[in-house]
């Protein structure tokens, strides 16, 4: 009963082979906001399921040594992938699968539901918004494929500024939750598996390099094109800066116990 | 393979790189930074021709965008009148081809409402049909046998036979050749051309850029790692022509295309041919002297980077290797290849981008027939779908019956719609801008103040001086003329006298004089005081620093040291601009007073000199390579010293024998002094071939003054004060220094002209000649160097100690006025400089703020230079005295009652009308494209070599202006207009002047000038030429300009 548990699981929250699943679904859902609710809603239904199936705690507090190679390997493999991807919509795609991939090293870590709910939303916040902005910029420009036509820092600057600070903060970068998601998922490895991390890490920086280079500089030479409205921008630096403020909030909880 | 090569081949080649390398224009090193015209190479062609071709060559726009223009439309600085004219004569040109259609309203809605740069961009598929199945929401209907023939045709107009193979590649298989090639290109050069600033200098350059290159590049570890193989490709040829050809024959390019081809290589780092074409032909160019570099070295090396690099893809990529095989595998798979160019060069529907990707990158390519078919089907769609909105947007602009029309139209009229305005927006910048230039016209004809025919009798005025053409000259001239009784005149700022000359302290000549110009005379600056062996303590410190500082290991071990102590004139340059400067200069050895060595040596004379310099240097000699004293030695033992070094007796001299030196330690001295000290046969022959270019002969002198003087019209009524103000600006920590000197100095300093001029019309002998040729020179009348600080404004005089006693008495008044006329220009300034507006209510305020300016590095606007130029009138004062023309015309002045034969016009026109032409047009395209042919912003800007800039670390050389000299606040300060040149004189007699002139009648015919004669002998009527003949142009009733009566400072 339990492999079949793990199986719906790995394709909800993302776990290579069945992270191929998890894709699919994200690509079928119709969409801008149906693939922002799917990334959020997807890796929960997961957690859910392991949770309630007892599955999570069965293995106990030392993690098989397969699991956590399986864990490790998703998450290099997809931020590889994202960084050979120029598509923004695919990006965030990759990316989420790859943070996400890496709940997988806290089983049985974390008892308490919130503390790996929030976890696995540290990964999923990131990625559904730029899934928006993602389907923002196919309306505006036909698609989300970057360095076509130059950098749009200068003709769609609102939006640009966002997607880069969401591109960031799917990263990993500090003061955002999966900053620290990042630390405790360190915290969980011995000291031998840190250099994977640290792949895993520097890949991410890397891809988001990559990104922001395609969305941001050169000169552009396409349509003229509408930015982001002003109130659209409001709400989403809002959504940033909530995501940062909570995520500083939960980062001192999790280094003062 | 070389011996294969004929001298015919090699000549051969070598002409192809001359004739491809015509359009690019000279760039002139920064240290004389030369306004020149962009499209200097194109002159021949008319202006829009030109402009045309250059989109092709440099890839650079003509024109500003539509929705600049309409900016000055609405601010009035449009002749409506004009534009409408240009529009009809077009739409005359296109015949009753839509007769239904309003085309008149339709361009017009066009020009005036529409704001996106093109209505109708450029496409592979729209046509008629497509527009019309768009606009009536159809499914269009591909023709496959159509669509097949244009795909052909999109392919051969994007894979050209002709188009360099790399970039081929680089467009089909989405490589980076291009830039790779270009950043390797740009090191190399680097490397080479690199005048000081490097302090680790490439090996072998004395051998010239090709053979230097090629024996680094053999042993270049960094192309090793790159997997280059450049070894074989450098073996194969001795000389940098013969590499060419090779190469251009294993790329299989048909040599009928050689020419096009090299032509594409040279244009696309211009910047950086542009340099080494000026560099090559600059006789007189030290660098060049001693590290000689042609074109033909700059593109062998370009072609062998290039071939390197494209077979290191070939290798890894297995794409084809030459021009034959990319031609093939194009026809192959057409619609493969299609969607390739679609992708890596950007223009891919973004939605499709991805899929196209992805079956790219698949090992086993599926065919791209369905995928090529649907794709073209979108592409269509969209190109449709998007020409629709574009013009339905426009129609709902103009009103309901404009859409209606639209939607009227049959595809076959659709077809025609679409290609008259796509004529027309082609050539639609053209038109704005001669509207733009007819409202400039017109206002300077009607503002214009026509002279009383009965000059009254004339006054003599307290001082008169000569000004450079400048547009920085005029408020100077307007103020000085309003405060008191001074008269004006505008000459060249070069006062008619090229020179060559040799600063003090300098081991290099300037040419000072139009880049156009080579001098013949050569003069010295000599210090008038003794000369100190010893350095001052402050100069040894500071040259030993900044020796520190150029060294490539002292940064690892003495920036704790030092550090603090360049941080000391790091924090005084920053906060206390003014003050650090005047503590700097305390510090400092003042320049000694020099005087110049004008006139003309005798073979005695200069055998005299040369014989002093060697005797001086074979003293230096003794004293430090035998440590001999000069109390030892008499004059007698260096006279027999320098016979013996001069071959005309052999030793042992009595001096060697006297201080038992043996015969060995002789030779090794006499030798020394032959190769290290220069008193060698030889160079005496040579220095005595250059001590005959010094000076001017007493006839020269008095025909380069009599002509500057009628030239200017200034024959008569000398006042006691004649100043020659040449003009320079003081800049700091800006590259651009020298674009804001005198540019009828060559970018240099106009002090030394205006002196040279001075001590010459001073010379009594000079004046008995001039009084025989009619122009009387009072006695009491001096000639007085000084120079016009045009950053600050100031006006300081030179050569005061040689000013005669009875002057003197004079002196303070002439400094008051200059001083007065300087706060009153400063305040008309330094507003539009970024100081308050009250400034110019306070001229004391506005001078400290210029004065600031000058010395402030954070300043990367310290003056507005000659931007806004738009005017140049040659004639005579009374055409303009009181008329503010707010620093935006070159005045010359001129009488054509003085210049019978018209040949003082033809000088203007020939010299200082080129010089205007090539300001205005170089500021003309800064603003018009600011990236290609303006140098973007300074903010990014890194001095390169010493010699020129560049964006970031490497990149082409920025040869045009920054941004922040020609924009403000994102928008054009400088306004794009061709300069007007108006000129008093008859039409008969300009027109005469302008046939005997080849070149200039090819400028103005080709309308790369505009043109208003004002002829005093009809009434001052003004005729404008425009399509090659001359037209009326009405003055309109308009009250007279004020003359400016303001209160003497």
């Amino acid at each position: 009963m339990h492999i079949i548990i793990w199986i719906i699981a790995g394709a909800l929250l993302p776990w290579f082979p069945f992270s191929w699943i998890f894709n699919r679904l994200l690509v079928s859902a119709p969409g801008a906001w149906a693939r922002a609710l799917a990334v959020l809603v997807l890796p929960q239904l997961g957690l859910l399921l392991l949770l309630k199936s007892g599955a999570w705690m069965s293995l106990g507090q030392e993690m098989p040594q397969t699991l956590r190679a399986l864990a490790l390997f998703t998450a290099i493999l997809y931020a590889y992938r994202a960084a050979g991807t120029r598509d923004v919509q695919i990006w965030a795609r990759l990316m989420a699968t790859s943070g996400l991939s890496l709940t997988w090293l806290l089983v049985g870590l974390l008892p308490r539901y919130w503390d790996v709910q929030f976890f696995v939303l540290a990964w999923s916040i990131p990625a559904a918004l730029m899934l928006l902005w993602a389907g923002i910029l196919t309306q505006r420009t036909g698609g989300s494929y970057l360095g076509l036509t130059g950098g749009f820092a200068r003709v769609m600057p609102r939006l640009s500024v966002l997607m880069s600070l969401t591109a960031l903060a799917a990263t990993a970068t500090p003061v955002f939750p999966n900053f620290f998601a990042l630390l405790q998922a360190m915290a969980s490895l011995p000291i031998s598996w840190m250099p994977l991390l640290l792949l895993v890490l520097l890949l991410w920086g890397w891809t988001v390099g990559r990104l922001l280079q395609d969305l941001l500089f050169g000169i552009y030479r396409g349509e003229p094109v509408d930015d982001l409205s002003v109130g659209g921008t409001w709400l989403g630096g809002l959504t940033l800066g909530v995501f940062a403020l909570v995520g500083l909030f939960w980062g001192g909880i999790w280094i003062i116990n | 393979m070389d011996h294969q090569l004929t001298l015919g081949d090699r000549l051969k080649v070598r002409t192809m790189i001359y004739v491809a390398s015509e359009p690019i224009p000279r760039f002139w090193p920064m240290r004389t930074f030369i306004h020149h015209n962009p499209l200097f190479g194109l002159e021949h062609l008319p202006f829009e021709e030109a402009v045309e071709e250059a989109n092709r060559l440099f890839h650079g726009r003509g024109y500003l965008s539509r929705s600049e223009y309409q900016e000055y439309w609405q601010a009035g600085k449009v002749d409506e009148a004009a534009l409408r004219k240009y529009m009809q004569a077009f739409l005359e040109k296109q015949g009753d081809a839509l007769p239904e259609i309003p085309m008149e309203h339709w361009l017009w809605s066009l020009m005036t409402l529409c704001k996106s740069e093109q209505l109708v961009p450029k496409t592979d598929w729209l046509d008629g049909h497509v527009l019309h199945a768009a606009l009536h929401g159809q499914a269009t209907d591909p023709d496959a046998a159509r669509q097949k023939a244009r795909l052909q045709e999109i392919l051969a107009h994007k894979i050209a036979l002709d188009g360099p193979v790399y970039a081929n590649v680089d467009r089909l298989f989405g490589t980076d050749i291009g830039s790779t090639l270009d950043d390797l290109l740009v090191k190399s050069c680097l490397d080479f051309f690199d005048e000081g600033q490097s302090a680790w200098q490439s090996p072998g350059r004395k051998q010239g850029f090709f053979a230097a290159w090629k024996e680094v590049a053999q042993h270049n570890v960094r192309f090793f790692l790159r997997g280059m193989h450049l070894r074989q490709l450098l073996e194969s040829e001795q000389t940098p022509e013969g590499v060419v050809a090779h190469i251009l024959r294993d790329l299989r390019v048909p040599e009928a295309s050689w020419q096009k081809y090299i032509t594409r290589q040279l244009t696309r780092l211009h910047g950086w041919a542009g340099f080494i074409r000026y560099r090559s032909t600059a006789k007189h160019y030290y660098w060049a002297e001693q590290y000689p570099a042609d074109l033909t070295d700059f593109l062998a090396v370009r072609m062998v980077l290039g071939m390197a690099l494209l077979q290191e893809v070939v290798r890894h990529q297995g794409c084809p290797a030459n021009a034959e095989e990319i031609q093939n595998f194009v026809h192959a798979d057409p619609l493969s290849a299609y969607l390739r160019l679609e992708l890596y060069t950007g223009t891919i529907l973004p939605a499709w981008a991805q899929q196209v990707e992805d079956m790219l990158a698949r090992r086993k390519r599926p065919s791209f027939d369905r995928v090529g078919q649907q794709y073209v089907a979108a592409k269509t769609r969209w190109e449709g779908e998007r020409q629709v909105h574009n013009l339905l947007r426009l129609a709902r602009a103009m009103g309901a019956e404009a859409e209606t029309q639209l939607l009227a139209m049959s595809p076959e009229q659709l077809d025609q719609f679409l290609n008259i305005l796509r004529a027309w927006e082609k050539g639609e910048g053209f038109c704005w801008l001669r509207s733009m230039e007819s409202h400039y016209i017109k206002s300077l004809v009607n503002r214009i103040h026509i002279p009383h025919q009965q000059e009254a009798v004339e006054k003599r005025p307290f001082a008169q001086a000569l000004m450079c053409i400048d547009v920085r000259s005029e408020p100077m001239r307007r103020h000085l003329e309003a405060i008191g009784d001074y008269q004006t005149f505008g000459i060249g700022g070069f006062f008619g006298v090229p020179i060559s000359f040799l600063e003090y302290g300098r081991g290099t000549e300037v040419h000072l004089c139009p880049a156009i110009q080579t001098p013949k005379n050569l003069v010295v600056e000599i210090p008038a005081e003794l000369e100190l062996e010893e350095e001052p303590l402050y100069g040894a410190l500071e040259h030993v620093l900044h020796e520190l500082k150029s060294s490539v290991l002292s940064p690892f071990v003495a920036v704790e040291a030092v550090g603090l102590i360049f941080s000391l004139g790091l924090i005084g340059k920053t906060v206390a601009p003014l003050t650090y400067h005047h503590l700097h200069n305390k510090l400092h050895a003042e320049k000694p007073v020099t005087r110049l060595l004008l006139d003309k040596l005798s073979p005695d004379q200069a055998d005299s000199i040369l014989r002093a310099v060697q005797r001086a240097m074979i003293v230096r000699a003794l004293i430090k390579e035998w440590n001999v004293p000069r109390d030892q030695v008499t004059d007698d033992d260096v006279k027999e010293l320098r016979e013996i070094a001069l071959e005309h007796i052999s030793g042992p001299s009595a001096l060697a024998q006297r201080m038992q030196f043996s015969a060995q330690q002789e030779a090794e001295f006499i030798q020394k002094l032959r190769d290290t000290y220069r008193v060698e046969r030889h160079e005496s022959s040579l220095q005595m071939e250059r001590l005959g270019r010094i000076g001017f002969s007493l006839d020269e002198q008095v025909r380069y003054i009599s002509q500057a003087l009628l030239l200017i019209g200034m024959n008569r009524n000398f006042s006691r004060f004649v100043l020659l103000v040449g003009h320079e600006s003081e800049t700091e920590n800006n590259p651009y220094e020298s674009a804001l000197d005198c540019g009828a100095c060559g970018g240099g300093k106009g002090l030394p002209n205006a002196r040279v001029f001075a001590a010459m019309a001073n010379k009594p002998e000079v004046r008995r000649r001039l009084r025989d040729k009619g122009i009387v020179i009072p006695d009491d009348t001096w000639f007085l160097p000084a120079v016009h600080n045009t950053t600050s404004d100031a006006v300081e005089l030179f050569d005061l100690d040689l000013l005669p006693a009875r002057h003197l008495l004079y002196l303070e008044r002439l400094r008051n006025g200059l001083s007065a006329a300087t706060r009153r220009s400063a305040a008309e300034r330094m507003p539009t400089l970024g100081g308050s507006e009250n400034l110019a209510q306070d001229p004391y305020a506005a001078a400290a703020m210029a004065l600031r300016q000058t010395h402030d590095w954070s300043q990367v606007r310290p003056e507005w230079g000659l931007t806004r130029n738009v005017y140049a009138i040659v004639g005579r004062r009374a055409l303009t005295e009181g008329l503010d023309l707010e620093s935006r015309a070159f005045l010359h002045s001129y009488d054509y009652r003085l210049d019978p034969k018209g040949r003082l016009l033809e000088t203007i026109l020939a010299s200082p009308m080129v010089v205007g032409e090539w300001i205005n047009l170089e500021h003309y395209f800064s603003v018009v494209d600011t990236e290609h042919y303006g140098s973007g912003s300074k903010v990014y800007h890194n001095v390169a070599g010493r010699f020129a800039v560049m964006t970031g670390n490497q990149s082409d050389l920025r040869t045009g202006l920054p941004t922040q000299t020609v924009l403000k606040d994102g928008k054009p300060y400088h306004e794009p207009v061709r300069l007007i040149v108006l000129v008093e004189a008859p039409v008969a007699f300009a027109q005469r002047s302008v046939g005997n002139l080849v070149k200039i009648k090819a400028l103005l015919g080709g309308g790369w000038v505009r043109v208003i004669l004002m002829d005093p002998e009809d009434e001052y009527r003004a005729y404008v030429l425009e399509d090659g003949a001359f037209h009326l142009q009405e003055r309109s009733v308009t009250p007279d300009s004020q003359t400016i009566l303001e209160e003497i400072a």
